[in-house]
Order: C-alpha cells, then structure tokens, then sequence
C-alpha cells in the first residue's frame, strides 16, 4: 500500500476472534501490525461481516459507505478506490 | 542402480497403464450401473478447482476446463435417460454447480441457449419440486444468475409442502435477488465482465434486468427475508449454524444499513490499548475498515 501519512485517510482493523485488548495486543505486536482495531469479542464482525473474513469497506470522508468486499479483492481495487475518495476529500478540504 | 529402478518403474507404469485399457475394456462389455456412471464422473470433477488454481500454464487450465466441460455434459446425459434413478437429484445439483463454476471462475466460453444448467434445472422443476431433500440444491442455486434459477427458488417456495424446505427457499430466493443487483452494479464499472455476462446469459436478459427498478428489486428480497423471519424463524439451514430466521435478520440488517451509499453505522469498542473509540472519531478521513481474524 502506498504511503497514506500525510493524507486524510485511516486503516482501522476489526479483530474478529473472542480476544481482550491485551490479548490482541499480543498478537498484533508479534505480527508487528501496526494500525488501530476494535477488540470486537465478534459482536460488529457477526453483523458487519457476516459472510466471513476478510471483508472489507471503505467509507468516504463524509461517512457514506463507498465501496464493500467480501475476500481480498486484490492491491490494486484498493488503491485504486482509495486514490479515488482521498483526492476527493482534500478537494473538499479533508485533513 | 539407477537404470534398474528407471526400468522398473517404466515396466511398473506400463503395466498400469494396460491394467487401466484392461478394465474400460471390460466396462465397454457389461455397462456399468447409473450410480457406478455416476461416480466415476464424480471422480472427473475432483479437485479441479483446487488445480485449475494451481496450473502454471492456459494448456493446462484449457485442459481442466475440458474436462469439467465434458463431465458436466455426461453428468446431464447421464440423468436425462435415467430420470428416475436415486442419484438424480445429486447429479442434477452437480450439473448446476459446475456450470456456476465454469461461468464465474474460468473462460469457459459459455454453453449460452444449450445452457446445462438450464436443463438441468428444468429437470430439476420437474421431477423434484417436492423433494425434502433440497437444501443444498437450493443453495447451489442461488449462487446463480440466470433467470431459471430464480424461478427455480419461487417453485421451491410455493410448492414444496415441506417447511424446512420452504424455510430454505424463501432466505435462498432472498439472497439470489440481492446478489443478482449487487452483481449488476459492479457490471457497470467493468465493461469486460459486462460483456462476458452477456455471452453467457444472454444479451435480452441482461437488457432486462438493466431495464428493472432497483428499489423495488430490493424491496422485493427485503419481504423475503422478512417472510423468513416471520414464517420460518426456527427452521435449521444446515450450510449456516444458524437458523433462517437469523441468517435473514443479519442480511437484512446488511441490505438496509451496510451496502453502498449507507452512512455508516456507528461502531463503539476498545483498541488494543484498552482505549474506547468510535467509527464516527474518524469523520473527514477516508477510512479502510478491514475486518480480520487468526485462524
């Protein structure tokens, strides 16, 4: 994934397994993941992925919901639809 | 030491292979059952999509592609004159799963009006609308786009006098119609695949459909899930460890909250830090939610 820093953009991660923050925390640090998750206890997963893991959506700056996949879909659906909104966002002046 | 096992090990495959032309031979003298036909054909299909992933070359892929194509066939045939024997059903559903796979996962160019799931499907309406054994043929048939599907799942419905059949129809028939637009709306970004549904189900259809009022389709799917909370809230669909009535809920909830174009519902919890935070922090940014889990 390119290199969002500096854009108004973030990666929030929903952890799907029964875990408690320190346990997740474990986990992501092992795995050295470094973005932000909802410790979910699968009460958000059941309902917002309720066809499995992966799944993933991406919400515009306005808060709409824009595009939604269930399985990787693949770098390049990803940049591409994030390149997208992002400019769109600073254009409408996002931070 | 080397030549030795070299020979033996031609001699060794030499003699399968003429064991092999040994028992077709021997098959060609006294026919097999249907269900020994049937198996066999099975045999065909087995791990086929798991190679087809794996092949490092179109020969290859070309070739599984063929394979499955000519099973396929066989498997219909192998019904149509034997409409009445046990593995029937099985068969059928087979038919409609391989072609689904065909269609969706490789370039299989499309069988268009000889459709093999269309007759077996047509087959299917006529000898077993009032199976009780329909859960998973329903469910292979809903992963379908053609129209024959669809009015397969409404015959199920309105005809299968068995509940848990029915129960099962009603959240399949649901789920093929909010697939079916779903699957629409991302046609319109991909004008090869666009072009590809149209070889494959026919250009008249896919006009149609384009022609039909998305609201009301989706309103539509949404009174079967209603109607599978309602009527059949406690029926078992063995592919979920839940019931109808549940399942239905949770894609309900789906269709009228978390598909494209829906403000996000609002998501409240802690991080890994044991910091609660919200969904909505985040309004101004665009945001990647990406739900995991370890396996």
């Amino acid at each position: 994934m390119k290199n969002l820093a500096e854009k108004p953009f973030a990666l929030i991660g929903v952890h799907g397994n029964d875990y408690t923050p320190q346990k997740l925390k474990a986990v992501m640090e092992k795995e050295k993941l470094n973005w932000r998750s909802f410790a979910d206890h699968r009460v958000i997963t059941s309902k917002w992925a309720s066809r499995g893991t992966p799944t993933y959506y991406i919400i515009d700056h306005k808060g709409v919901i824009r595009f939604r996949w269930s399985g990787y879909p693949g770098a390049k659906a990803i940049d591409d639809a994030l390149e997208k909104l992002i400019t769109a966002a600073e254009a409408q002046g996002g931070r | 030491m080397k030549v030795e096992r070299l020979i033996r090990y031609l001699a060794f495959s030499l003699f399968v292979v003429a064991a092999g032309e040994g028992t077709s031979a021997a098959a060609e003298e006294k026919p097999s059952t249907v269900a020994e036909r049937y198996q066999a054909l099975l045999k065909e299909f087995q791990g086929t999509s798991y190679a087809y992933f794996q092949a490092t070359n179109d020969t290859e892929r070309q070739a599984i592609v063929a394979r499955v194509d000519s099973a396929t066939t066989k498997c219909l045939e192998l019904v149509e004159k034997n409409p009445s024997d046990p593995i029937a059903l099985d068969a059928l559903t087979y038919v409609v799963t391989q072609e689904y796979w065909l269609n969706t996962h490789t370039t299989h160019p499309g069988w268009g009006a000889e459709s093999r799931q269309a007759r077996a499907i047509a087959l299917l309406l006529r000898d077993h609308v009032e199976s009780d054994k329909l859960a998973e043929t329903c469910k292979r048939v809903h992963f379908g786009f053609r129209q024959e599907c669809e009015t397969f799942l409404r015959t199920v419905l309105e005809k299968n006098p068995h509940r848990e059949v029915q129960g099962t129809a009603c959240l399949r028939l649901a789920q093929f119609l909010a697939n079916r637009v779903e699957r629409l709306d991302l046609l319109k970004d991909q004008p090869d695949l666009a072009k590809r549904y149209d070889t494959l189900y026919g250009k008249d259809y896919m006009d149609a459909l384009k022609r039909q009022d998305r609201a009301e389709v989706i309103r539509e799917a949404e009174s079967f899930y209603e109607r599978a909370i309602a009527k059949y809230g406690d029926v078992r669909v063995p592919q979920y460890s839940s019931t109808a009535g549940k399942q239905a809920e949770i894609e309900l909830f789906e269709i009228r909250h978390l598909a494209i174009g829906k403000v996000a519902p609002e998501i409240e919890g802690e991080d890994q830090d044991g910091k609660q935070f919200k969904l909505s922090d985040y309004r101004g940014k665009v945001v990647l939610l990406y739900f995991w889990s370890e396996y």
